[in-house]
């Protein structure tokens, strides 16, 4: 059996033995960035971890209490309450955010999985298959499902589904829609690559050698065209937050026929309340971007004034390092993989 | 000059050059399939929409019925049979609450878009270029920080931060839509004729036209500056989405044969990057603006939504779908996807004719 050409990526050609992992990382190592983000990372999944343990009773209801509920003013961040409090839940922002942690890091790695897996598969089955019939309807697909806004794609899927269970359809099926909707932003990338890839050297080599179609895509053309995925990753965690957030803060704080929004201070404060279609499972669930969108909508409730920074800040912080890490491992990686610092 | 013997001996007719055939072929191909993208999509939103509310009322139908009610959406969606509308404080045709609503939107855009290509073409050009970790990092990590930033937060920052003391001096608080506000109108004796309710204005709908056409120089100061104002929140959003593609972009153009070329020939690095990356990019850059339209809608309906622009496409599309109302979103996704794909398509087009491989090839 003849032995097949190695693609660049993964040694030299004609080389007597290919580098192994650790050799490549000695060689190529992927910079200060990647030691960052992959610091921060640890932190984050510490918390979730250790959030599993600390909530165990109870890991999907926000504690309330009501003594920190107005007309009492609201606390700001004291060593009592780091992040402040946030009144109209009645919960110290900390332990919310703490809490939240395992249910948004599964989420966001549940969703990037199906996003990944699904965009690099047909990415790069596509481009592998330029102009043939399977890139014609992976194609056509992808690009007519692009069309349609992702906020407003979860909606319309959503409101379907509930129609027919009668109920909350719950955190998984979001995770299986979002996945959906991401992927043909990514397998249009991958695709890009992948068609650059198939007219490479080696790729020409591994086929005029005898290898199958099937071995030259996973073999070589779907390692080679990983790149664009690494870059669009930490970009694609935004529009779940988005989603996640802004309806929350939309119905809370702005909609017509929303709950009422009454300042805070003022005797009354705003309730927490779920928008019709949202994913999640009851109004106390602890959530990175519902409370996001519930702290700026009670923190920026007096005009001009930014007194209750810490209710928005907080829950911000927590999505853009998050973001930021993920950004930074994708690029230290990206850079690992082409040697490029 | 052409010699009586060169007349007798024609040239060979094998190769007979025809400069647009290619594109002609390529724009009739994507003409032709834009229609059937969109049938797509009304089939998706039908087996979203309609199907599982047929399961929740117990009366699933048959094939043939599922079949018949898809092609019976399908006209209604093209003939604008959109049935009633009975939100906000309209009870109207859905055709005249978009007609109403979409001039706003479309004043937004015409400053937005242009606000944020004026940034993110220098930026991700010089970004891509440079191989700088002095330039380029900071660049980078800017854009995700921008993309991860819900807009609705910047908005609402904004808002608070910049509109209640910069607009303080045209007594317009607190700030709302495009126009100036209901107690900036009240102070001065009421709305004028020209503006309807729920902010909508006349006669062509666009607020800052018809301020000028109405000679209300005030409204009209107040309505450009509020359009400025969340004009650069969308562009800070959508830079951040667009510089992450033209990014990679220019990196791959700066590896091509004719820089790599240039470069070796001396050719100054100035000139490389403006004159010819720049030239070849531009394609990319464009079709990377068309695919990136979809996220750009998202962002402004989001900064629509915080700054309540009470006669914004936006405003109505967040008010439709926290209502819980389904109805009005099968001809709302059909008027984006009819809006998307079409922008695409022009896109893509005028892409291809101004990409400097395809002239030199016809």
């Amino acid at each position: 059996m003849s032995r097949e050409p190695t693609p660049p990526d993964q040694g030299e050609p004609g080389a007597p033995s290919r580098p192994g992992l650790r050799e490549r990382w000695g060689r190529r190592p992927p910079g200060v960035g990647f030691w960052v983000g992959s610091a921060l990372l640890a932190v984050y999944l510490a918390a979730a971890l250790s959030a599993l343990f600390v909530f165990r009773t109870s890991p999907s209801a926000l504690p309330r209490n009501l003594a920190w509920v107005p007309p009492y003013a609201p606390l700001g961040p004291s060593l009592n309450h780091p992040f402040g409090v946030l009144p109209g839940f009645g919960v110290d922002l900390f332990q919310a955010l703490w809490q939240a942690t395992p249910w948004d890091l599964a989420l966001v790695a549940g969703i990037l999985a199906i996003d990944a897996g699904m965009g690099c598969l047909l990415g790069a089955v596509a481009g592998f298959n330029e102009g043939g019939l399977l890139d014609g309807i992976i194609t056509f697909v992808g690009d007519s499902f692009a069309v349609i806004p992702a906020f407003l794609f979860v909606v319309i899927v959503f409101a379907g589904l509930t129609a027919v269970a009668a109920g909350s359809v719950g955190l998984p099926l979001f995770v299986v829609v979002f996945g959906l909707i991401l992927w043909p932003t990514t397998a249009r990338t991958v695709r890009e690559r992948a068609r650059a890839v198939a007219h490479q050297p080696f790729v020409e080599a591994a086929r005029a050698s005898g290898a199958s179609p099937g071995r030259i895509l996973l073999r070589h053309i779907l390692p080679n065209s990983l790149g664009p995925v690494l870059a669009q990753l930490p970009i694609d965690i935004a529009p779940i937050f988005f989603v996640l957030a802004a309806f929350p803060w939309y119905y809370n704080c702005q909609a017509p026929g929303g709950p009422p929004a009454s300042p805070l201070g003022g005797g009354s404060y705003l309730v927490p309340s779920l928008p019709p279609f949202s994913p999640l499972p009851s109004a106390s669930f602890p959530e990175w971007g519902y409370l996001l969108g519930f702290g700026t909508c009670e923190g920026v409730s007096q005009p001009g004034s930014f007194d209750y920074w810490w209710m928005y800040v907080f829950p911000l912080l927590a999505i853009v390092v998050f973001g930021i890490a993920v950004g930074l491992v994708c690029d230290g990686l990206e850079r690992w993989r082409v040697g490029d610092r | 000059m052409i010699t009586a013997g060169e007349r007798q001996s024609p040239a060979p007719r094998s190769s007979p050059r025809r400069p647009w055939s290619g594109f002609v072929r390529y724009a009739v191909r994507r003409v032709l399939i834009l229609p059937a993208q969109l049938l797509f999509v009304l089939l998706v939103l039908y087996v979203a929409i309609e199907v599982p509310s047929t399961f929740a009322h117990n009366a699933p139908e048959s094939g043939a019925g599922y079949l018949l009610g898809f092609a019976q959406s399908v006209v209604n969606d093209f003939t604008g049979n959109w049935g009633q509308a009975d939100i906000l404080s309209f009870h109207l045709p859905w055709t005249v609450v978009y007609a109403y609503y979409i001039p706003t939107s479309v004043q937004l855009a015409l400053f937005a878009l242009p606000i944020a290509a004026a940034i993110a073409y220098p930026v991700s050009l010089l970004a891509g270029w440079s191989r700088r970790p002095a330039y380029d990092a900071p660049a980078r990590l800017l854009t995700l920080l921008g993309a991860l930033l819900p807009v609705f937060v910047v908005g609402t920052l904004v808002l608070n931060a910049v509109f209640f003391s910069y607009l303080g001096w045209f007594q317009d608080l607190p700030s709302q839509g495009l126009i100036p506000s209901s107690s900036w109108f009240l102070d001065r004796g009421g709305y004028p004729s020209w503006i309807l309710y729920d902010a909508v204005t006349r006669p062509t709908g666009f607020p800052l036209i018809d301020a000028l056409l109405h000679h209300a120089w005030q409204v009209a100061a107040i309505s450009l500056t509020k359009t400025l104002i969340q004009a650069s929140v969308v562009a800070i959003a959508y830079v951040a989405i667009f510089f992450r593609h033209a990014r990679s972009i220019v990196r791959s153009e700066s590896g091509q044969g004719h820089i790599v070329g240039a470069r070796s020939r001396g050719v100054a690095e100035r000139t490389l990057l403006w004159r010819h990356a720049a030239r070849t990019a531009a394609p990319s850059f464009l079709l990377v603006f068309a695919l990136t339209i979809p996220e750009y809608l998202v962002v402004q309906f989001a900064v629509e939504a915080a700054f309540v622009d009470q006669a914004g496409f936006g405003y109505l599309t967040f008010a439709e779908v926290t209502q819980g109302s389904l109805a009005p979103l099968e001809p709302l996704v059909f008027l984006l996807a009819l809006l998307v794909l079409s922008w695409t398509l022009v896109v893509d087009l005028l892409a291809r004719a101004i990409d400097p491989r395809e002239l030199n090839a016809r």
